[in-house]
């Protein structure tokens, strides 16, 4: 639990630092280029975060494939973090997009561009396998059942990520990772990329605080079994 | 003579903990296995398990030589007529008692007179009553007589699965169930009991220890009368007309899919004479917006069916689980007409046939997804409903389409 809370603290150090940066240090864009030029600077929360859910959500898919075809604890520990850190950073992203959106579109939801409704699918998928699991006793079908939605979201995705590419109607295109090499200067990619490795980070020692939690229970349920079968 | 019922090598985790670990079981023709064991000793996973039920971690189960279900999840039909009887009584209520018993009957493609068996258990003054209107010892009898019907109905070897099948019934009835155990025997039927009644277990040709996996003969006279049973050959009843019926003898879908429709109509129109004022994109998506709704709603036979886990017996002796079918089509198209009338846009075919799709698509896919938590110890808890959004882009995306 030592090691988890020292990198949960050396995200949460990163991402305060990266903020600061972000809002007093990196350039603003062209006032020409959007319709709230100050309102693009949640960016630079808004994509590592989403940057981090895929992270979270690529967590989910390992750990219920893991449990559902090798039955492995550690996997369910793994589908279990992954769930809530997906939770966690899906609306973080969803609502610093709602702000933005709010600011550049006029609007903070816009039921047609897919990016945006698929992205906003995944973290509702968070919160029904959070929620929902927690509404449940564990046990082997709680577990399959779970871990199969878990299957399922994880195809929502890679269309999240070609949506961008496909189907851009209101969200932006890729910023990076283009052959024409992005749309962002110098200091404002080190500023996004010291965010992106600071949210890493934070959702790492999240998962890793998840697992352990998970591990602590499960050990705790095992006792209280014991003890009943004691009584 | 071949096993009608073989389990391999099973292996099932229920909750925490796994139930049973390298269990075999063999029933042929003729036979009458009593599981025994104490209370949480695995006798109803047993049945549940020999019924295909549940999910098995290894090992597979045949019927005669035909895997139903193995470790991979594979499933293929049952070419043996099952008849089976669980802890509840996997009825909804909402059925005729006579038309019950020849519903499980039919299953097995026969049709039996039902009329002496009714007597029998002392309930053919009931028979046209509602299974509702019956006392939990009454249903309990009609929940046993639709697992033994279809065997007696059979000149085939069948398998017959009872769980507990003399829990609340009187002394008469368990007399007359222990007569009928037995000439199902003479005939050649399997007939596999988990209990703890003594008069039943004198029934049993061998004894299965669950919690040791071992079955012991033990030795039971044949001097049995038989029963005249004349059947017939009946047409086999699908879930889909099943919960067609249903939803008509019941209106269920017009407490949840029909208000849900009407409820969103109605919105719309006290929001006062805006429809015209719209774009055409907007316009149709108001319009389809009741027969979304209504799909929105899922199947409401999905929850009727897990109280007396009636949706479990359908899965094991009817192949699926009951389900309204073509109706949503109906609905949408009347909603979606009825949608049109009231924002008075002219009548468009196409639109009318475009709201049952949509009806039709959303109902069965929530329906899905419905199904998925039915294996949760709390399936009511599980929250469906925050799924069901991921309706509204398909939806959204559709209406777009068709205003280009």
């Amino acid at each position: 639990m030592k090691s988890a809370g020292v990198v949960l603290f050396a995200g949460f150090a990163g991402i305060t630092t990266s903020m600061l940066l972000a809002l007093l240090w990196a350039p603003s864009v062209s006032i020409d280029a959007f319709e709230s030029p100050a309102a693009q600077r949640i960016f630079y929360w808004h994509v590592p975060a989403a940057w981090a859910a895929f992270i979270a959500f690529g967590a989910l898919f390992i750990g219920s494939a893991g449990w559902l075809f090798k039955r492995s604890e550690r996997m369910w520990r793994l589908h279990v973090a992954g769930s809530e850190a997906g939770l966690a950073t899906g609306l973080m992203t969803v609502w610093s997009g709602c702000v933005w959106g709010a600011a550049e579109w006029g609007t903070p939801w816009d039921w047609t561009d897919v990016r945006l409704n698929t992205f906003g699918l995944l973290t509702l998928l968070a919160i029904y396998v959070v929620l929902g699991r927690n509404s449940q006793p564990d046990g082997v079908e709680t577990r399959d059942t779970f871990a199969a939605f878990g299957l399922y979201g994880f195809v929502l995705v890679p269309l999240t990520y070609i949506a961008t590419r496909i189907w851009t109607i209101r969200h932006p295109g890729p910023v990076v990772g283009t052959d024409d090499g992005g749309s962002i200067n110098g200091d404002m990619g080190l500023v996004l990329l010291f965010s992106a490795v600071s949210f890493t980070v934070l959702i790492v020692g999240h998962m890793m605080a998840s697992m352990r939690l998970t591990l602590l229970e499960q050990k705790l349920q095992r006792l209280q079994a014991k003890t009943d079968r004691v009584v | 003579m071949p096993a009608l019922l073989s389990l391999e090598e099973v292996e099932v985790r229920r909750g925490m903990g796994v139930v049973l670990r390298d269990h075999n079981l063999t029933v042929k023709g003729g036979q009458c296995i009593a599981l025994t064991g104490s209370n949480g000793s695995g006798k109803s996973t047993v049945l549940e398990v020999a019924a295909g039920l549940l999910p098995l971690e290894q090992g597979k189960v045949l019927h005669g030589s035909t895997p139903v279900i193995d470790h991979e999840g594979r499933r293929r039909q049952s070419p043996v007529t099952v008849g089976l009887t669980l802890q509840k009584n996997g009825v909804l209520g909402s059925e005729v008692v006579e038309d019950h018993l020849l519903l499980a009957c039919s299953m097995a493609g026969f049709s039996v007179d039902v009329a002496p068996f009714l007597e029998a258990f002392n309930l053919k003054h009931r028979r046209k009553d509602l299974v509702a209107h019956l006392s939990q010892g009454q249903v309990r009898k009609i929940s046993v007589l639709s697992a033994l019907l279809p065997a007696f109905a059979s000149n085939e070897a069948c398998l017959v699965l009872l769980d507990e099948p003399s829990t609340g019934l009187d002394d008469d009835a368990v007399k007359v169930l222990c007569r009928w155990i037995s000439v199902l025997r003479q005939r050649g039927h399997g007939v596999v009991l988990a209990t703890h009644d003594e008069r039943l277990l004198e029934q049993a040709t061998h004894v299965h220890a669950v919690a040791k996996g071992t079955t012991e003969p033990r030795g039971v006279p044949l001097d049995e009368a038989d029963i005249a049973t004349p059947a017939g050959t009946a047409r086999r009843v699908t879930p889909s007309a099943f919960g067609i019926k249903t939803h008509r003898q019941t209106m269920l879908w017009l407490n949840t899919n029909g208000m849900a429709a009407l409820l969103t109509l109605g919105l719309l129109l006290a929001l006062g004479e805006f429809i015209l004022d719209l774009t055409p994109l907007q316009r149709l998506g108001f319009l389809l917006a009741p027969a979304f709704a209504a799909g929105l709603c899922g199947e409401p036979l999905v929850a009727a069916m897990r109280e007396e886990r009636a949706s479990s017996w359908w899965t094991a002796v009817g192949g699926g689980v009951p389900h309204a079918g073509w109706m949503p089509l109906l609905i949408g198209a009347a909603v979606t007409a009825g949608a049109s009338v009231g924002f008075q846009l002219p009548f468009n075919t196409l639109h009318v046939l475009v709201g049952a799709a949509v009806c039709f698509a959303v109902w069965h896919a929530v329906r899905l997804m419905q199904l998925a938590t039915t294996r949760l110890a709390r399936p009511h808890a599980a929250m469906v409903g925050l799924l069901t959004p991921v309706l509204i882009l398909p939806y959204a995306v559709l209406v777009d389409w068709l205003t280009r």
